[in-house]
């Protein structure tokens, strides 16, 4: 399936030769008098033909059906019906059916735009395809793009470049700026001196952990004149667990990280967070960066045999995979678009490449065919990705079980067991089971267990271990209602006495409820079957004289445990027991013998909560097997650990699914399926099989990628990024033909061997660009000098750059005392059961969270109002570089958002505390910018607050205000 | 084209986004780089230097207000076939019925183009109107088709016409945005449709709610005295901070907390009724005080563009209680009625202070509503994409012309169909840009918002 390139290639650049002769010989010649047979044949007929006929709608732009008639590899590829031409077999060929109109179907030129053909002019055109079609038109399809033959050359495919040998010293610091002097020297540019140390401490600390310094930091610093005291920070900074924060949060962008899922509804995804601080711990415990790579594309796989938190890791860091978005109302119509977006991001996060453009047509810069695309789609198809749920098809599903397997393998044998006793009783019910009563209870009626006939319940005969049980249904046309029940046993013949009134104040203590008070058992049936009420709810609707055992909604038994009547959604009496059949289940209580003994019985059962439906109904039955109450206790006691299951921690991830290839999608249309494409390499990197047919392919894939050294070329070069803010090439996201070259190739491909070297630590790539003095030089440069290298390309400065949204906010955050730095888990979203939202009434929500704002939760259709306004990253696709815009709505936020003015205030009000106003000054001075006030400075705080109306906290707020919105507070420099 | 550049270009977008004197600067530094940058310098002379962009949400029915279909009337009951998307493989409708229009139509003005009595007052402005009823567009699910309209993508997210239109002209006014959003709440598509996405953040659009404080933080929380005292406290640390190196990007910086003072004032200004008179409400049905409701939102509009902003869309209702008329078409009345006499009072308002000339006036939805249903006596319409009917009035339009339309039951656009792609040319063009030179580079590729097709309706243009 491979595409025949090489031969294009080859065939191209000989036509191109062969059009410029041609050119030549009609200049000097004459036309006809230099041309072979074929070539006059097309170009004195064939191509008028062509141009008169078809070009109206076949040429350029204007690819009607998706063919193109203006260049060889037009026809050849041919349009939605296929091939135009068969050269050789001119009846093979549809352009002649079309043209001679034999198809009723597919008649050309179409009768309202054009003439037909005349018959001299088809048989022209058969001529010319029996003698195989001679066709010179390649500049189109040559296109501005690179070839397979080139890609070997192309600066980031080829081999890393050789180590320069003249310089010594490899693998320290010193050979970045060699590198970087030499290129200076060639501009004939002059670097910065060094910065002073206190900007350089405040520049390193935003770069590693994305928050100012301490003022105890900085002097701790400025007082250290060791040869090591910038490591020393460097080392503390990179050992922070804040470090994982700031620099996760950059892999977040460019991974597109979201936590909704982007269909209709942008519905929640409460367990994405698991991913998120996967990525942050990462980068804390510097998982070396192919490692980190190949877990992200089949951690699920590749850690199948290893110890369980390894296995979870792996599953966890899938998320990746599964955080792709979705689309429509209905995903699953528009899977072919999560695949683009899996694609498109896997191409530019992991090799700078925009493989995503090939998916409608062959990418028209960089040799990526749409089989490449359909053959990297195959992989993902054969994976099994989370569904998140959307209007069309309900709740998530495929989640991934986060558990221990020792646990499941209990479980899944209690389970077993579970279904075996559930049948078991239900066949005794249904084999052994002597009716009592039945009746309707109809809307807010009350009807006594005694219903059908009084004496039923009289002197009823019971053995030990034989059960009375009392099943409360729902109605036709109404789900449900709370139903109040009262029910006595009493032993006809001695003074033994069981009351369900005298569990209300211990309902919770089990499910088998065991006591004094005798045995019960709280179940519902589902498809007949038994099943344990295993929820236990200490309050109900936030009432804790409410206690409830519950599946979690309906069905339920229920008590008010107190002397009140407590009014939720109905008046509920006081002191009373209430069972909840849920709209298809109904809910049921057991009573087991505790004694061979002869009883009476009394209750009712009564509608609690009339409201409109049609009440409920009830069957009190005699299970006169003795076995069943051990059956049910059974039931009872292994149940709890069959339904924990569904509470246990899951993640957002991937497994492997059905192995598959695709099919091609013609002009990326599902609808038009072309050949299956074998699930395969990139063919610009050997187009190598996967291993075996019967996975995903997945391994191969994370092999494939992490063996490339273009992989790794990428990440220095978001490194890089990081700090001198702009990569080596400025177009980190694409390193294929269209993106931009390094200005200093061998810098990025040295970096690239040292980080191969060191094992792929992103840590050690950190210090060794930290060390430079490129990182460390200042950016005061004279004018001229800016004005030469504007866009400091060649690094004679270091570049002042403002602070990301992320880092404004935890710096007002850190600066006010406000900041938590605990590790954040998932976010407040309502519970699953309770989502109904559709495209008309989708999920939206802000949460406000004093924790880093790396985990602030995002949503794909609503913008998170301050990320937006700060240039925050799209969480729709992957965000490379964020641009930095200044506008107005900007400073609004600084003049009058409550979030900003709070922060402030906060700040402020510990000022108090300090004995006079040059102290305070100083203070503030030294918390927002890690030094002291000027003079000039003092004086225009000082004047400002004499002269600023308000009490203290007004004043002083307000002076914080000034000095947070102020320019150095938002640059580094 | 703007390659090489981007740095360099997105800081002097900047830089000029937060300031009104720094034009000047700019203009300068522009002068030495490619001239085909988007500087507010259009392709070509411009008809149009603003638009107001008129949003119905949820799919208007175009046979029962701008596309007269007698045969439908004539042929109520009659069953049909189509190869649908709403009802393909969908239970319940494998038998599908064309049903009548509900409203009927007259022709209005000297042009006589028909209108149906769902829009008396827009009635009376035909002969300013450019009707288009041979709309169709390339998705019918809401999602999708709103963010076609506005993005020109029907499945990923890309910069919004708005965003586009004043990435490629800028701003007329440094007190106020260049791209503004009134809306009550947010469409199908949510915050999508007025994203910078891509294009840098200054081109996204501003969001304004119409109620007590229509832009996020701009009800000043100090007096103006104490701001003033703030901001002057503010420009003399931030000085002492600059010293002696020139930076624009904090100069710009500086800029534009004076741009966001004076916005504090502008913004409430250009909100406040309280100088027109009561014939000019009147004529936007508004009462006054009223700070709510479609009215509010038009002459909210015509004061934005008179003040220069660039693009102002306004969007009449949210992703519920729309036009979406599935379960009864009568819902119709009350959505037309609450923007029929608010439009109409925009377009003369704006015709009478010699704006219209100038302004773009642009009126759609996402999608048409089927001629038909799964029976004849079905109360309600499914969604519509073969089929719908905009308009345009305004800046260059050709005014009081009808062009293209649809089959006789209002089935598929058969004469001259003008797909979004098609309109978004045209609205390009009318604002002096070629729709295939308005690009963006972005991962390696040039984007634009008409994505690989688009034609300018040349018929449609004076």
């Amino acid at each position: 399936m491979k595409r025949t390139r090489h031969e294009w290639t080859t065939l191209e650049t000989v036509s191109m030769k062969f059009l410029a002769l041609l050119l030549m010989a009609c200049v000097a010649f004459g036309l006809q008098a230099e041309l072979r047979g074929d070539e006059v044949l097309f170009e004195a007929k064939v191509r008028p033909l062509l141009v008169k006929h078809c070009y109206t709608c076949h040429s350029g732009k204007r690819t009607e059906g998706g063919l193109s008639l203006d260049t060889r590899t037009g026809w050849q590829v041919g349009g939605d019906s296929g091939p135009a031409i068969v050269p050789g077999k001119p009846d093979d060929s549809l352009l002649v059916v079309a043209v001679s109109g034999s198809n009723p179907d597919l008649k050309m030129p179409p009768e309202a735009t054009g003439d037909r053909l005349q018959q001299q002019e088809i048989e022209t055109l058969k001529q010319w395809i029996a003698n195989g079609a001679f066709d010179p038109r390649d500049v189109a399809a040559k296109r501005e793009g690179m070839s397979l033959e080139e890609v070997p050359d192309w600066w980031a495919f080829r081999p890393l470049l050789p180590q320069i040998p003249q310089i010594e010293q490899a693998g320290s610091s010193e050979q970045i700026d060699a590198l970087i002097d030499q290129s200076l020297a060639m501009q004939h540019l002059t670097p910065t001196s060094p910065t002073d140390k206190r900007t350089l401490i405040r520049r390193v600390t935003y770069d590693l952990i994305g928050l100012p310094p301490t003022p105890e930091e900085v002097q701790a610093f400025l007082n250290d004149n060791s040869a090591e005291a910038f490591s020393k920070v460097v080392d503390r900074l990179l050992n922070s667990p804040q470090y994982g924060v700031k620099w996760g949060r950059h892999w977040l962008d460019v991974v597109r990280y979201a936590d909704t899922a982007g269909e209709n509804t942008d519905r929640p995804l409460p367990h994405a967070w698991r991913y998120r601080n996967w990525v942050f711990d990462a980068f804390n415990r510097d998982l070396p960066y192919d490692q980190f790579v190949q877990q992200q594309i089949a951690g699920d796989i590749l850690q199948e045999n290893a110890n369980e938190s390894a296995q979870n890791a792996g599953v966890i860091a899938t998320g990746y995979l599964a955080i792709a978005r979705r689309f429509g109302h209905d995903i699953d119509k528009d899977v072919h678009l999560m695949q683009e977006d899996v694609i498109d991001n896997l191409g530019k996060t992991f090799l700078g490449l925009t493989i995503s453009c090939a998916r409608c047509h062959d990418h028209k810069y960089d040799p990526i065919s749409a089989e490449d695309y359909y053959a990297l789609y195959g992989i993902f198809q054969s994976t099994r990705f989370p569904f998140p749920g959307c209007e069309a098809k309900g709740q998530p599903r495929d989640l991934v079980p986060l558990i221990a397997r020792q646990a499941e393998r209990a479980i899944a044998e209690a389970e077993q067991q579970r279904d075996t006793l559930a049948k078991k009783v239900q066949s005794l019910i249904s084999e052994s089971s002597i009716r009592l009563s039945q009746s309707k209870v109809g809307e807010g009626g009350s009807v006594p267990l005694s219903a059908e006939k009084l004496d039923a319940l009289q002197r009823l005969q019971v053995q030990q271990g034989e059960v009375l049980l009392l099943k409360v249904l729902p109605n036709a046309s109404h789900g449900a209602d709370t139903t109040l029940i009262e029910w006595e046993i009493s032993d006809a013949d001695g003074d033994r006495f069981w009351s369900l009134s005298s569990l209300i104040p211990t309902l919770l203590t089990g499910n088998p409820n065991v006591s004094k008070h005798g045995t019960w058992c709280f179940v519902y049936f589902t498809d007949g079957q038994p099943r344990f009420l295993t929820g236990k709810y200490p309050s109900v609707e936030q009432r804790s004289e409410l206690q409830s055992w519950s599946t979690g909604e309906t069905p339920s038994v229920l008590v008010n445990n107190s002397v009140h009547e407590i009014p939720v959604w109905t008046k509920l009496p006081p002191a009373s027991f209430f069972v909840h059949p849920g709209p298809q289940d109904p809910v049921a209580i057991a009573w087991v013998a505790p004694v061979d003994a002869v009883v009476n019985i009394a209750g009712r059962v009564a509608d609690a909560h009339p409201s409109g439906g049609d009440g409920v109904s009830f069957e009190f039955t005699h299970i006169t097997d003795a076995e069943v109450g051990k059956s049910l206790l059974t039931l009872g006691e292994i149940s709890p650990l069959v339904d924990s299951r569904s509470a246990s921690p899951v993640a957002y991830a991937v497994v492997e699914g059905t192995p598959q290839n695709v099919p091609l999608q013609q002009r990326g249309d599902p609808e038009k399926p072309g050949d299956v494409v074998p699930r395969r390499w990139l063919s610009m990197f050997g187009g190598e099989m996967i291993s075996t047919d019967s996975r995903s392919g997945r391994t191969n894939l994370a092999e494939w990628i992490t063996q490339n050294p273009l992989f790794a070329r990428v990440m220095v070069n978001r490194i890089w990024q990081g700090h001198f803010g702009q990569g080596l090439s400025t177009t980190p996201n694409d390193f294929g033909s269209r993106g931009n070259k390094p200005t200093q190739l061998e810098l990025l491909d040295w970096l690239t061997a040292q980080f191969q070297a060191n094992d792929y630590s992103i840590k050690a790539l950190h210090r060794l660009i930290l060390h430079s003095n490129a990182y460390q030089r200042s950016g005061h440069q004279e004018s001229t000098l800016i004005e030469q290298d504007s866009e400091n390309r060649y690094l004679s400065r270091f570049e002042r750059r403002r602070l990301t949204a992320e880092e404004i906010r935890d710096s007002l955050l850190f600066v006010a005392g406000e900041l938590d730095l605990s590790v954040a888990e998932g976010h407040p979203f309502p519970p699953e059961a309770s989502w109904k939202f559709t495209q008309h009434d989708p999920f939206t929500a802000v949460y406000e969270s004093n924790q880093r704002s790396a985990y602030l939760m995002v949503q794909r259709q609503r913008r998170h109002p301050y990320l937006a306004l700060f240039d925050g990253a799209d969480p729709n696709s992957s965000t490379a570089t964020r641009h930095v815009t200044t506008v107005p709505t900007q400073a609004l936020y600084f003049y009058n958002d409550p979030f900003f003015h709070q922060q402030a205030a906060k700040f402020a009000s510990r000022l108090k505390d300090l004995p006079e106003d040059q102290v305070r000054i100083s203070k503030i001075f030294q918390a927002l910018f890690q030094r002291s006030p000027t003079l000039v400075e003092r004086e225009i705080a000082d004047q400002f607050i004499s002269a600023y109306p308000g009490n203290f906290d007004e004043k002083w707020s307000a002076l914080t205000r000034v000095l947070m919105a102020s320019n150095e507070f938002h640059y580094l420099d | 084209m703007l390659n090489s550049t981007l740095p360099r270009r997105q800081f002097l977008q900047s830089a000029v986004a937060g300031s009104a004197l720094f034009s000047g600067i700019f203009q300068q530094l522009l002068a030495s780089e490619s001239a085909s940058l988007p500087s507010g310098e259009p392709h070509f002379t411009a008809t149009a230097k603003r638009i107001i962009f008129l949003f119905m949400t949820g799919g208007v029915s175009h046979v029962d207000t701008f596309d007269p279909k007698p045969a439908l009337t004539r042929d109520h009951g009659k069953e049909i076939k189509a190869d649908h998307p709403e009802i393909k493989d969908r239970p319940g409708y494998e038998r599908i019925y064309l049903k009548r229009p509900q409203w009927e139509f007259a022709k209005h003005g000297e042009s006589g183009t028909e209108v149906s009595t769902l829009f008396p007052h827009v009635s009376t402005c035909v002969d300013d109107i450019a009707m288009i009823r041979s709309m169709h567009t390339s998705h019918s699910n809401h999602y999708n088709a709103t963010l076609g309209m506005h993005t020109g993508s029907f499945s990923f997210a890309r910069p919004s016409l708005g965003a586009w239109t004043s990435y490629g002209l800028g701003t007329l006014n440094n007190n106020l945005p260049s791209f503004v959003v009134i809306a009550p709440k947010q469409t199908y598509a949510g915050t999508q449709v007025y994203s910078n996405n891509f294009l840098p953040g200054a081109y996204q659009g501003t969001l304004v709610v119409p109620g007590s404080e229509p832009i996020a933080n701009i009800t000043p929380r100090v007096s103006s005295d104490r701001q003033q005292l703030e901001l002057s406290a503010l420009n003399a640390f931030n000085q002492s901070h600059l010293k002696a190196s020139s930076d624009l990007e904090l100069t710009a910086r500086i800029r534009s907390f004076e741009t966001a003072f004076g916005m504090q004032m502008a913004v409430p200004e250009a909100f406040d009724f309280k100088q027109e008179t009561a014939v000019t409400l009147d004529s936007y049905g508004l009462q006054p005080g009223q700070t709510t409701g479609f009215g509010w939102q038009c002459l909210a509009a015509r004061r934005l563009v008179e003040r220069g902003v660039r693009f102002v869309e306004l969007i009449d209702t949210g992703s519920s209680g729309n036009w979406d008329a599935h379960g009864d078409m009568l819902s119709h009345v009350s959505l037309a009625k609450n923007v029929d006499q608010p439009i109409a009072g925009l377009l003369k308002d704006l015709k009478q202070r010699g704006l219209l000339d100038d302004t773009l006036v642009v009126w759609t939805t996402e999608f048409g509503r089927t001629p038909f249903n799964n029976t004849a006596d079905a109360k309600g319409r499914e969604h519509h994409p073969w089929a719908f009917t905009s308009w345009m009035a305004g800046a260059g339009v050709r005014p009081g012309i009808v062009h293209g339309a649809t089959d006789e039951h209002g089935l598929r656009a058969v004469e001259n169909p003008v797909h979004v792609h098609d309109f978004h040319a045209t609205i390009l063009h009318l604002m002096g840009f070629d729709h295939e030179k308005l690009t963006y580079r972005h991962a390696g590729r040039d984007y634009r918002l008409t994505d690989v097709s688009g034609h300018v309706v040349q018929d449609i243009l004076i």
